[in-house]
């Protein structure tokens, strides 16, 4: 997990506009199920699967996607515009 | 001529530190415990900016996407 200045420098340098969090005590990760554990001689390693989560304005998930499926961004963003949608048209 | 012989120390120590094959078991699978439909668990992180952005700040304003993107290689 990268701390939020690793995180200032990497957004900083490719031109990231939306806030980049950092989970240093892998909270977050665990309540969501997404960290890996791997034990390589009798020491344990975590580290987080990728995924993309879609949350609508009610704080509901409408969108999960985990591991390899979750490196293309694509279908969440198309869920995201299915959302902004529905929210225009109310 | 110092950097070949560096190198090779090196490799010689990385080698010498995994004899054979490494046991290497998977000890938990990870299984997204959520699915669609739930209610997102409300977390606190720090931003990029040391600020504390939370879930629930945003409820009843946007829709939020995270992406949890490991090994983005940030250099951190």
């Amino acid at each position: 997990m990268d701390s939020p200045a690793a995180n200032a420098a990497f957004a900083k340098q490719i031109g990231i506009t939306f806030p980049l969090l950092s989970d240093m005590n892998r909270k977050m990760l665990k309540t969501y199920g997404i960290l890996k554990g791997y034990d390589v001689q009798n020491e344990t390693y975590e580290w987080a699967l990728r995924a993309n989560i879609v949350v609508d304005k009610q704080g509901i998930i409408q969108f999960v996607e985990e591991g390899d499926s979750a490196v293309d961004p694509n279908t969440a963003l198309t869920m995201c515009t299915t959302l902004h949608k529905k929210d225009a048209a109310k | 001529m110092k950097q070949p012989i560096v190198l090779g120390l090196l490799v010689a120590v990385a080698l010498s530190a995994v004899p054979g094959t490494p046991h290497v078991k998977k000890s938990q699978v990870a299984k997204m415990t959520l699915k669609v439909g739930d209610t997102a668990p409300d977390f606190t992180l720090l931003s990029d900016q040391w600020k504390t952005v939370k879930l629930s700040d945003y409820r009843g304003r946007k829709n939020v996407f995270l992406a949890v993107y490991v090994l983005a290689f940030t250099g951190g």
